[in-house]
């Protein structure tokens, strides 16, 4: 049976408590994972993937779990999240899409946006791993290379297949950290760093804590797409989100986000930007379909091969435009 | 006799109430039926309780009496017989369309044809079934094995040294611990608990540990090192059939060439030559179909415990444990009596769970050393490095049709890929041929197969056993042979199919066929001529066909004249309840239910007075184990037969005391008595304190075997069964022709089953194997990466259909009525499989006009075939592609009447007791009385290739270039 490396578990039950454990293992050089709902972390640590001595529990702290229209604590679970009446329609749909009801009871919306990467060369056991010579996303001390791209020792390519992240970019999300140094919030987009390993700019002892919407929320009109082989369980292949503010000649502003193609989710500015600008209906969006696809990199680490996630972005896109053009 | 009269009355009211309540049952309002049937119980307790005792039952001073006549069971009262459960034959009223049943005569209207719920049930829903995992003996240990992780490697040395000095560590096993080969069939055996020479795929086995705990034990795992020569592996079956350095194994001088074949199969029959040049429509189609794992609930699981007295009991959740058994006794080189094969509860096994196991021997020569228990519980990666799935395979089809929509040859080329061992290879590799030659009449037949080793994880039996994606490839040509020809391919199959009582071109003995009514019933059902070729694109509906054995003919291990096939033994005392041991393997499919079921239908006793002991070797009798879908067929009926010995003893003991004509008597519910005076009758425990009188409790053995049958060239008992099940299904799919997404609506399920001995199981086989087979049509798929490496080891990753991609699944059950079948049964585990791949395939066809021949249909396979299909119409977005149409020809007429005519024929030869043999040929003008190669010189038999055709081989042809060892002289 597969058995998780014992850990002790700290169960803090406020922020500041939460803060000061990390505090005290970081200065005892300590290495520990937060925990939220545990559904990313636990079957990795089964897999004995980057698990730790110490990890500490976020689930007491009430004061993440706040949840209004503009206000997601990190620890709203995904279920919550999903069936209430605050949240945004896009937000429903693309929370109420991931992996299986088992699994949104206990997931969270802080543990969706920090999920960790995925790869076919990684998500494994250890004893598998080993039959590879190991992968650098977790190389037990063996300074092994990457397998999806060999011969480059740097770059980690495991793929980001969380849904939330590609629709809250669209609605303009600010996500907020807070660690003992103080708390700092940014754009959603600008948490992700580009690499399978670190993800994101989250510092040793820092979370999040929660995610702020913008008023004119509610004025977003859109629409996430994904795709996966099954309807439950499984991770997106590909994501996409749309989400436009209407006028009375079309659409006046557009975001387009993506998510399961590459280490991080991506927001489409540029993309987006043009297709505003030229709007044209229907021609329009395939043009924009089309951008959106050339834009993005997966490579052959998931369950599709990147060919096909690739030609399936486009199809997601003109979907999820859809509601442009529709009156 | 007036004291009698007040009873009486009491058993009326008693027989009303029970009508009430199988009413209530069936609105399933359990408990209040239960606390009536209490109350009502309560009521009657007090009322007779003053009553006096029974005449004729001594009471000893001090002792409650024997239970009251009529009663035993936890009703007390016997119920009238139901007609409607009684054959036509018999006097009743169940219609009997395809004639009577030689156990016509034993059916008491008790419980067979009923729904009923499997008798071990209510301990898995409560929780309290035990599985292999579920074993916990004092003082055991935890075993875990050490894997390769290599694909292919010699091991040069082990050093156990360092994880021995780890403290916590008990025992350590390596290859040099078992040195004796075993595996499944007897001429293969290639397989050792631990590697001895070599390792043979990733995840093979190399040492064992047993340690206190499982954190010590996995530690301790990394502390062994072993040093390995790394050789050349081979991934692609395609290389297998090359000549080798290092073959994977050598077999000595039947070694064939230098390569790495197990086993090389070449079939010719019929109308070889002339099959080509008849045809004016002819399919052919290279087929690539995915392994699948079985991916049973349940991981393997094992506890190995050596008692005080010297003996091995094993517990394992086995399909096969005589096997094991026998295995067991050729690896640790203990006596079999010394050992007892323990099954547990089985959580699923579909064919994963059929071979002994390195883990079963790793774990008694652990606690062989240890002196301890010790338990092995697999995590799912480990069920992949075991796996014994269904073949990687890559199928050559060809088709051919005459002008009179005849199907006038099959040409099939299968090579399947073995993996690292033979398991059932040898039985695969005949399989993907033989069980394609049904249920159509076919003028000519050529089959050439090959397995070979790779380094990958072992293929083995999997429900459908070598039989499923022979039959897709076949049912998928079907339906384009039917598209060139321009007929309805339900229509085209009508019209072809063997009539019963027939022998099939290599000689299978065909009973009962129910295909036919398979086939109308699914096309009524379905809408079909509403829908077939009528539906908007992306909208399709399909139909496929299935043909299974019921049983095998041959016992893998003995001579059939040597050893019956099924054995059981059953057990009766004072008390009323029957004991039965079998060897029979509960897997979840329900064999325990299906023997109790046949026992209490001929003795006429309520389910709960049957309890089955079929667990332990020590006890029950041997069972060849539950794979061929042989349980039902061959355990019921020696079940039957030994019931029958009871039944027997019964009937006399109610002549002497009634004084009754023997062959007047009937059993009902806990009854015995006169079929033409209902009054003149004993009581079930009367009778049988009767018969007990002067030797105690009552026992009987029955057993049964399978006669004669088949043709005598090389490897015709391959596929030889005693009963065959036939089914049809129609499936009706959703495509999404942007991105190849398919949806299976609707299936439709039609499955001859001989004899539903219990419905609500068949249903539930039917609706299973539609979920297994979808996922192997759909999504499942062992993936091998770059560098032969399994991708996908875990359930997340290996797609099995989750609740929203089932189809409404609506199960259709036809009885044939098998004259050899116990009741008329036959199998419903695996046949039901076989038609779900290609009606999907063939209405994936109808939905986008494409054809696919690699499984399992992903989108991004479909999405290649659709994008193909544009470009060659030169249609830019795949909407604007158009779906399929179907104009009749003429031959759709001829096609339909002969299907009619036919319809009759099948009927007459099912009522004709005199009736004449039938084989294979006469659709093409033959005598149907005579083989009709022993009448026509151009109706070939042949089982060796000649020069010519090794001039130009098939992919799995080309095995035949090579010579075997012995025959070259140089072994």
């Amino acid at each position: 049976m597969m058995r998780m490396p014992p850990f002790k578990l700290h169960t803090p039950k406020t922020l500041n408590d939460a803060l000061n454990i990390a505090r005290e293992l970081s200065n005892e050089e300590i290495e520990f994972d937060w925990i939220a709902g545990g559904t990313d972390l636990l079957p990795n640590y089964k897999w004995h993937l980057n698990a730790k001595p110490h990890v500490i529990s976020l689930s007491g702290i009430s004061e993440l779990s706040k949840l209004n229209s503009n206000h997601i604590g990190a620890m709203v679970s995904l279920h919550d999240l999903a069936k209430s009446k605050y949240t945004h329609p896009v937000l429903v749909k693309a929370a109420d899409s991931i992996a299986s009801t088992l699994i949104r009871r206990s997931g969270t919306v802080g543990g969706n946006i920090c999920l960790d990467t995925r790869c076919y060369w990684f998500n494994q056991t250890e004893q598998w791993r080993e039959s590879i010579d190991w992968c650098h996303k977790c190389d037990c001390g063996t300074e092994a290379d990457c397998r999806v791209i060999p011969n480059q020792n740097t770059l980690c390519v495991a793929t980001y297949q969380a849904d939330l992240a590609p629709v809250l970019m669209c609605l303009g999300a600010t996500i907020h950290l807070a660690s003992v140094n103080g708390i700092r919030s940014m754009p959603l987009h600008n948490f992700f760093e580009l690499d399978g390993m670190t993800r994101n700019v989250l510092q040793h002892g820092e979370l999040v804590t929660h995610i702020t919407l913008p008023e004119d929320v509610n004025e977003w009109k859109g629409d996430y797409q994904k795709l996966r082989q099954r309807e439950s369980w499984d991770f997106p292949e590909a994501g996409v989100a749309a989400l436009w503010r209407m006028g009375t000649k079309g659409p006046t502003q557009l975001r387009i986000a993506t998510t399961g193609l590459e280490s991080i989710p991506g927001l489409h500015l540029e993309e987006a930007n043009n297709a505003i600008s030229k709007w044209n209906g229907s021609n329009t969006i395939d043009t924009l379909a089309d951008a959106i696809r050339k834009s993005v990199k997966p490579v052959q680490n998931t369950w599709y091969s990147p060919s096909y996630r690739k030609k399936m972005v486009k199809v997601l896109t003109k979907r999820a435009c859809a509601g442009l053009i529709e009156r | 006799m007036s004291d009698r009269d007040e009873p009486e009355g009491i058993i009326e009211r008693e027989i009303k109430m029970d009508v009430d309540v199988i009413e209530v049952d069936q609105e399933m309002d359990f408990e209040n039926v239960s606390s009536e049937i209490a109350d009502l119980e309560v009521d009657l307790m007090t009322e007779e309780s003053s009553e006096d005792e029974m005449v004729g039952y001594r009471q000893q001073p001090g002792k409650l009496p024997f239970a009251k006549p009529g009663s035993g069971g936890k009703n007390r009262f016997s119920k009238p017989t139901n007609q409607e459960m009684i054959p036509e034959s018999q006097g009743g009223k169940l219609t009997q369309p395809w004639g009577s049943h030689r156990h016509d005569g034993l059916v008491s209207g008790q419980i067979i044809g009923k729904p009923t719920a499997l008798v071990d049930s209510h301990w898995k829903v409560t929780g309290q079934a035990q599985y292999g995992d579920d074993i916990r003996l004092p003082g055991e240990l935890i075993g875990r094995i050490v894997r390769s992780p290599y694909h292919y490697a010699r091991v040069l040395s082990i050093n156990c040294s360092k994880a021995l000095e780890l403290p916590g560590v008990v025992a350590i096993a390596t290859g040099a611990d078992a040195a004796n080969k075993f595996g499944v069939l007897p001429v293969t055996k290639d397989e050792h608990a631990m590697a001895v020479e070599k390792v043979r795929h990733v995840g093979d086995l190399v040492a064992c540990v047993a340690a206190e705990n499982e954190l010590i034990a996995r530690e301790a795992e990394r502390l062994i090192e072993v040093e390995y020569e790394i050789l050349e592996p081979i991934h692609d079956m395609r290389k297998g059939l090359d000549d080798s350095e290092n073959p994977i194994h050598d077999r000595g001088k039947y070694h064939i060439g230098e390569a790495n074949v197990q086993k090389r199969v070449f079939q010719e029959f019929g109308n070889i030559d002339e099959m080509a040049s008849n045809s004016i429509a002819s399919h052919k189609q290279n087929w690539l179909f995915a392994g699948v794992n079985h991916a049973a609930t349940e991981p393997h699981a094992v506890v190995a415990n050596w008692d005080p007295s010297g003996r091995l009991t094993l517990y394992t959740p086995q399909q096969v444990p005589h096997y094991v058994h026998r295995a067991l006794a050729d690896v640790l080189e203990v006596p079999m009596h010394q050992i007892n094969v323990h099954r547990t509860f089985v959580g699923g096994g579909f064919g994963g769970k059929s071979d002994p196991f390195p883990h079963e021997m790793c774990a008694a020569i652990l606690a062989r050393k240890s002196g301890r228990p010790v338990r092995i519980t697999f995590d799912r990666e480990e069920v992949y490095w075991i796996n014994r799935g269904r073949h990687p395979s890559r199928i050559e089809m060809n088709l051919h049709a005459d002008e009179k929509g005849r199907i006038c040859g099959i040409e099939t080329d299968a090579l399947i890929d073995g993996g690292g061992f033979a398991s059932f290879g040898h039985v695969t590799t005949y399989y993907n041929g033989v069980l394609h030659t049904a249920p159509y009449e076919i003028g000519a037949f050529h089959y050439t197969g090959a397995r070979v080793w790779t380094n990958k994880p072992a293929s083995g039996a999997m429900r459908g056993h070598g039989a499923v994606n022979s039959r897709c490839a076949v049912e998928t040509g079907l339906d384009d042979l039917a598209e060139q020809l321009e007929v309805d391919p339900i229509t085209l199959r009508l019209a072809n199919l063997l009539p019963p009582h027939s022998a099939t071109i290599t000689g299978f003995r065909v009973t009962s066929i129910g295909m036919r009514e398979c086939l109308e019933r699914v096309k009524k059902e379905s809408d079909w001529d509403k829908k077939f070729r009528k539906m908007p694109l992306g909208k399709g509906i399909g139909i496929g066909c299935g043909f299974f054995i019921s049983g095998s003919g041959l016992p893998i291990h003995w001579d059939p004249n040597k050893f019956p096939h099924a054995t059981v033994h059953l057990k009766i005392d004072m008390d009323g309840g029957v004991t039965i041991h079998t060897g029979a393997a509960d897997i979840g499919q329900g064999s325990d239910t299906v023997v109790a079921q046949a026992v209490a239908e001929v003795l006429g006793l309520p389910l709960d007075m049957i309890r089955v002991r079929s667990r332990e070797s020590d006890t029950s009798p041997v069972d060849l184990g539950s794979y061929s879908s042989r349980v039902t067929f061959m355990n019921a009926n020696a079940a039957i037969s030994a019931a029958m010995q009871i039944r027997d003893e019964l009937l006399d003991a109610t002549v002497e005391i009634t004084g009754a004509i023997r062959d007047k008597l009937v059993i009902g519910d806990r009854r015995i008595f006169a079929k033409n005076d209902p009054a003149v009758g004993i009581s079930y425990l009367e009778a049988l304190h009767k018969a007990q009188e002067d030797r105690g409790a009552l026992v009987a053995s029955g057993a049964y075997r399978t006669p004669p049958m088949g043709r005598t060239h090389k490897g015709a008992a391959a596929g030889l069964a005693p009963a065959y099940s036939f089914s049809a299904y129609v499936a009706e799919v959703t495509v999404d022709v942007e991105t190849g997404q398919t949806k299976v609506d609707k299936v439709w399920a039609a499955h001859d089953c001989g004899k539903a001995l219990n419905p609500l199981a068949v249903k539930g086989q039917i609706i299973g194997s539609c979920h297994m087979g979808l996922g192997q049509v759909i999504s499942e798929e062992m993936k091998y990466g770059r560098g032969g490496h399994l991708m996908n080891p875990d359930l997340l990753d290996y797609k099995i259909p989750s609740v929203h991609e089932m189809p409404e699944v609506f199960p259709i059950i036809v009885e044939s009525n098998d004259p050899e079948g116990p009741f008329g049964a036959k199998e419903a585990g695996e046949g039901p499989l076989l038609p779900i791949l290609p009606a999907v395939c063939n209405a994936v066809y109808d939905a986008v006009g494409v054809r696919t021949a690699e499984l399992p249909i992903t989108p991004d396979r479909l999405l290649k075939l659709i994008e193909r299909r544009c470009r060659k119409e030169g249609i830019k977005e795949p909407l604007e592609l158009e779906s399929p149409t179907l104009k009749y020809s003429p031959l759709q007429n001829v096609l339909a009447a002969r299907a009619s005519e036919h319809s009759q024929r099948d009927l007459d030869r099912r009522l004709d007791a005199n009736r004449k043999p039938y084989h294979n040929g006469a659709l093409f003008g033959l005598d149907p009385t005579i083989p009709p190669d022993e009448v026509d010189e151009r109706w070939a038999v042949n089982v060796i290739p000649s020069k010519d055709y090794l001039t130009k081989p098939r992919l799995a042809g080309s095995a035949w270039r090579h010579m075997e060892r012995r025959h070259r002289g140089d072994s």
